[in-house]
């Protein structure tokens, strides 16, 4: 046994026995902390995932002692104030030109052979020195020794390992992130956060032991009677309103082919849209995941930009080019000078003694910038758009779906097109409308994207799932399947912008026959006609816009381009339920853009595996964004960002509050309060309504076990609206059901 | 100058009339900016004394308000109260130095004043005093960390601020100019204060990973070179970098909220000598139109080639990426790219010397030591940047490793402005 000096203590090193239970304590603490994606793509996830496994009211008491705590030991705040200081250099992703050294050897390692030239931290102490010095360089072998050193009893490891986690939560979920989500994640770095935590409390706060009382009195006095019966009073008044709009639903009639289908994803923003565009006349809309079922990642080999487009659940399995149609060299060419006048700026920003000379340079120009883009925001964009377009002009762009194989293209179109219920019947346009928001200078624009797409726009998805369908080889394969499409149907691709709700879509007029000119012509009439009542609708929403008719879309156009606008759109503030469907079911119901809808043909379901997937993917993202919400807006503080005019953004990846704070997770205060004290977004749980016998429904929980978990320990409703008897049905947590009068 | 001031007061007005929708303090922050925007325009104007500092004083505690959006959220008034005590110190120098003057002279008219002869004790002492209040206003270093921890207000404020108020030590400089261009000791210790917070600013700005504190310390690197021109004699040159930095300033701040989007581009760095050779070349005709432009003398050895030789470091570097590689087209758009910059930055200078020409306040001095000195390591810090050996490929010596952690930690808020425990943050 290896002995090591700190001033008057010895600290032993751990047995190997030790080892094993310290892992069980490393992986039994992280196992509290959900998981906080960068602001390059913002995932909405619940932020206490870590306590689902227990019933939602209990977690809340959890959470309350671990997350909320306005009071904290003096020491573990000068403990996280050098941790902010370390954290903020280690993991910046390219704010710092002269970066952190030693970056390449993992946290624990590069912080340990920097700290002790870190007279903050040991206060010139040569004992502290020496102790640095001589700390093991592994991880694991460091927590073993300091939990001993911190004299924390065996049975308090998992909790204090915990606590060392709680008491920084925004980057403990940072880290949960790079170990399990990131680009090439690993868990090594869980116990490499632990160690630099725990390194940093031995010499700053050797008393951390005092944590576990503050921590065991701080839960004995949290109580969240109130703010649960509160969720629990909004949900059911909204349950109540909801049933009471479904009536009897009766399925309707037999319909007319309609001129045109057009699939948008579930996200809550696509329904009051849906409502306006089938207004304007026999249009036909469904509701699907935005990625619409193709696990790709997107690339554009002139930028060389590539991500993953598909649910984070799921791993992109082939990559989509989106290839210029014209010239490529040439676009290169004016890309390459773009990127060049980029560089001429960043060369004299970042370095030194040319700054100087920089601001006296531009200074001028930007004073007048300034000036436009604050009193004329959207003449401004123009301009920028315009001065963009001459310098790099935008190409159109073909999608290469070459990489995926004919019989994964007939595979996922088959998959998509009977999970939205669409195998015949198909009119002679089919649209599918991916989403995507257009706001600026804007931290948390792509918390607005679409979910379903890892947090980026949806476009490109349709793209290449319109691409796909429209290829002989494909149809012919589906044919082969039963589906059959006839010639004359067309797939297009559109992107609706949820900012603006204008649609845009992606068709070359060239490839289209005269008749489907036609119909492309009276379809963007519709759409336009539908912006303005969507914008009408959605944009009313907005606090402080009392303008109507054609002054609410030029402010609607205006919040987009606006470099000042902290509330450019709602989001999916306002989300109450999910709804698992066919649309008649919801067609004539003002919906307000509080539900998800899912489209769902329970009769050709025969053996409820598409039921199935809906209810383990699609609803569990739904109940991510609805438990981000609902937590954003229950203490905006501890689960959310706080207010924007504060935001300081660390590293390229998320915000502090002003100087230096911790990393803030969640959504920003301006996405769900109107104003400071007035919230916009309803804290209730997310109401899953489901148009299939109850027997089906039960069924697939039993065999379910994320669902048992969610649905058993209450952090979702269930409703079913069952086919066979007409009745409605709630499911309680024994799982089983009741009859709803 | 009460045109810059309004120009800036009707941008950031605009901007937070919709960014601070909502918020709860918005009337108390359009009250505030209006007293302390109209309290700037009477001191930038006042020619009284008495009016000066007390315009100096109300115009700070003002913005120590708008600091403090929100005093509930204690770091938020941690900030505050070391920006209050900070302006305390500088009102008190200033202070001292116009009761100084008042007594020496019974008059309280700065023109006036500035005609009377004074002796050159009670000029130095006056000088001293003038410069820390100048440093302290203008957060150089030692008096930086009332500005590297003022973060903790909501963007417009830091916006107007950094445009604003910041500004002062150099105004106030160029104010008393005529007086302090016939004391060379004291023009050498302004140079000297200045190319230090220059040389400590832009370190720190590059070594930061949060936006906005990267903002304040490049700030606070700008205010040293705005100093260091007060010091060599070109107030009219310090007036110009005071301008047009608060407005470039003003634009990034309120512009943070995309840094995230930025992309840094690799620069790739070390260049070739042939390419480093080629770029010099076209910094040196950078530096000729410059000077034709700004009406710089380039053959007489005076402060005035300072600037000249500024301009030739930030031609070479702006012509750098451009004349990289072999083909000879780039070269010549690398001379050209030079020369056009030289001529829009000499412009740009020269537009400020122009409208200040009337109060004479340039006069250069003649070189010494000193500004050779800091001549030196302002471009010897740029080659390094350049020519920096990759961290990566290398290991670092303990010298440098120690200097990492020493500067990081100067370059840290104070600890009281941290909010350390998340939930003490109140919006």
């Amino acid at each position: 046994m290896q002995k090591q000096d700190f001033g008057d203590e010895t600290l032993e090193l751990p047995l190997i026995d030790d080892c094993a239970t310290v892992e069980s304590a490393v992986e039994k603490s992280w196992s509290k902390i959900a998981p906080f994606w960068p602001l390059k793509n913002l995932i909405a996830v619940n932020p206490i995932a870590g306590f689902e496994d227990l019933p939602f009211k209990e977690a809340l008491v959890q959470a309350k002692a671990y997350f909320q705590q306005t009071e904290m030991p003096a020491g573990m705040q000068e403990v996280n104030r050098q941790s902010i200081k370390w954290l903020q250099a280690f993991f910046d992703e390219g704010q710092a030109t002269i970066k952190m050294p030693f970056k390449n050897a993992g946290l624990f390692k590069s912080t340990l052979s920097l700290i002790r030239f870190d007279s903050q931290i040991h206060q010139n102490d040569e004992h502290k020195i020496n102790w640095i010095k001589q700390q093991p360089n592994e991880p694991e072998a460091f927590i073993a020794s300091a939990l001993s050193y911190l004299k924390i009893e065996q049975h308090d490891w998992d909790l204090f390992l915990s606590l060392m986690l709680t008491t920084l939560p925004g980057w403990a979920a940072h880290i949960q992130y790079k170990a399990n989500w990131a680009a090439g994640s690993s868990s090594a770095e869980q116990s490499e956060y632990l160690a630099f935590r725990l390194a940093l409390t031995c010499l700053i706060w050797p008393d951390a032991k005092k944590l576990i009382n503050w921590h065991k009195n701080a839960l004995n006095s949290a109580n969240q009677e109130n703010t649960y019966n509160d969720i629990f009073s909004a949900e059911l008044s909204y349950q109540y309103k909801l049933l009471k709009q479904f009536g009897d639903y009766a399925p309707p009639q037999e319909q007319k082919k309609p001129k045109a289908q057009m699939v948008f994803c579930i996200d809550v923003r696509s329904e009051p849209f849906r409502r306006a565009i089938e207004a304007q006349g026999n249009y036909a809309t469904y509701g699907f995941a935005g990625f619409f079922g193709l696990p790709v990642s997107i690339s554009n080999p002139v930028t060389h930009e590539s991500y993953a487009s598909c649910p984070v659940l799921l791993k992109p399995a082939y990559n989509v080019a989106q290839t210029p149609d014209e010239a490529n060299q040439s676009n290169v060419h004016k890309h390459n000078r773009l990127t060049l006048l980029k560089k001429l700026y960043q060369s004299l920003k970042y370095t030194f003694t040319t700054p100087f000379n920089l601001v006296e340079t531009v200074g001028s120009t930007t004073g007048l910038w300034m000036f436009a883009r604050t009193l004329a925001p959207r003449a401004a964009d123009a301009m920028q758009a315009g001065l963009k377009k001459t310098i790099a002009p935008d190409f159109h762009t073909k999608t290469d779906v070459r990489n995926i194989p004919l019989s994964q293209q007939i595979g996922i179109s088959a998959n998509a097109l009977k999970m939205i219920g669409l195998t015949e019947n198909f009119s002679p346009m089919v649209v599918f409308c991916g989403h995507g928001s257009a706001t600026v200078n804007n931290t948390f624009s792509t918390a607005l994207d679409c979910g379903a797409c890892g947090g980026r726009h949806g476009g490109p998805n349709a793209r290449a799932l319109a691409e796909i369908l429209n290829s002989k080889a494909v149809r012919f394969g589906l044919s082969e399947q039963g589906i059959n499409i006839p010639d004359e149907t067309f797939f297009a691709a559109a992107e609706h912008n949820t900012t603006t709700d204008d649609v845009e879509i992606y068709i070359n007029e060239k490839d289209l026959s005269p008749t489907l000119s036609g119909h492309l012509k009276k379809l963007r009439e519709a759409l336009k006609a539908a912006q303005i009542s969507a914008v009408q609708y959605r944009g009313g929403q907005i606090p402080a816009e009392t303008a109507n008719g054609s002054n609410l879309r030029k402010s609607v156009a205006r919040r987009s381009t606006d470099w000042a606008e902290v509330r450019p759109e709602w989001g999916l503030a306002g989300n109450a339920s999910f709804i698992i469907g066919p649309r008649w079911l919801t067609e004539n119901i003002n919906l307000e853009g509080r539900s998800f809808l899912h489209s769902y043909e329970w009769q050709t379901d025969n053996n409820g595996s598409l039921l199935t997937s809906i209810l383990t993917a699609p609803m569990v993202v739904g109940q991510w964004i609805n438990a981000q919400y609902l937590f954003s807006t229950l203490d905006n503080v501890a689960f959310g960002a706080g207010s924007k005019i504060t935001n300081n953004i660390t590293g390229k990846i998320g915000v502090m509050q002003g100087n230096a704070s911790d990393l803030m997770h969640g959504l920003p205060l301006q996405s769900v309060f109107a104003t400071d004290t007035t919230p916009y977004h309803t804290t209730l749980r997310l109401t899953v309504v489901v148009y299939a016998p109850k027997e089906t429904i039960s069924g697939i929980i039993a065999q379910q076990a994320i669902l048992q978990k969610l649905f058993g320990n209450g952090w979702l409703h269930m409703i079913c609206l069952d086919p066979t008897d007409h009745k409605k049905y709630r499911l309680v947590r024994d799982l089983g059901w009741t009859h709803i009068n | 100058m009460i045109s810059l001031v309004l120009f800036v007061a009707i941008c950031i007005g605009s901007f937070s009339l919709r960014y601070l929708r909502g918020d709860s303090n918005r009337k108390t922050f359009f009250v505030n900016l209006t007293i302390m925007v109209t309290t700037v325009i009477v001191m930038v104007s006042a020619d009284n004394i008495f009016l000066l500092w007390s315009a100096w004083v109300i115009s700070n505690v003002f913005l120590t308000r708008l600091m403090l959006h929100k005093a509930e959220w204690k770091a938020a008034k941690a900030s505050a109260v070391l920006a209050q005590k900070n302006f305390a110190l500088g009102a008190l120098f200033l202070g001292t130095a116009l009761m100084i003057l008042y007594n020496l002279t019974g008059e309280t008219s700065i023109q006036t004043i500035l005609t009377k002869p004074l002796n050159s004790e009670w000029q130095a002492v006056v000088g001293l005093l003038l410069l820390m209040a100048a440093m302290s206003q203008s957060a150089l270093w030692p008096f930086h960390k009332w500005l590297t921890s003022s973060l903790n207000s909501p963007t417009p404020v830091s916006a107007i601020m950094h445009a604003g108020l910041v500004n002062g030590g150099g105004f106030l400089l160029a104010r008393f100019a005529p007086m302090l261009l016939g004391q060379p000791q004291i023009l050498n210790l302004i140079f000297i204060m200045g190319i230090v917070t220059a040389l400590l600013g832009t370190l720190w700005k590059l070594m930061q990973s949060d936006v906005k504190r990267m903002l304040a310390c490049s700030t606070m690197g700008q205010m040293g070179f705005m100093i260091a021109q007060c010091g060599l004699g070109l107030f009219p040159a310090a007036v110009a970098h005071l301008c047009w930095h608060g407005l470039f300033k003003a634009y990034l701040f309120l512009s943070s909220g995309s840094a995230a989007k930025e992309k840094r581009l690799d620069l790739d760095y070390p260049p070739s000598f042939k390419d480093f050779a080629k770029a010099l070349f076209c910094g040196v005709l950078a530096a000729a139109t410059f000077s034709i432009t700004s009406e710089k003398h380039l053959l007489v050895a005076d402060t005035s080639l300072f600037l000249t030789f500024l301009s030739l470091i930030a031609g070479t570097q702006f012509a750098l990426p451009i004349v990289r590689g072999q083909s000879g087209i780039k070269f010549l758009a690398g001379a050209g790219a030079g020369i056009l910059m030289g001529a829009f930055y000499g412009l740009n200078v020269y537009i400020i010397e122009w409208v200040l020409a009337p109060l004479h306040l340039s006069i250069p001095q003649p070189l010494n030591f000193v500004h050779f000195t800091g001549g030196g390591l302002l471009f010897v810090s740029w080659l390094y940047m350049l020519f920096m050996p990759d961290p990566n490929k290398r290991a670092l010596p303990e010298w440098l490793l120690k200097g990492y952690v020493k500067m990081l930690n100067a370059s840290q808020p104070h600890r009281k402005t941290i909010t350390a425990n998340r939930n003490e943050y109140q919006f």
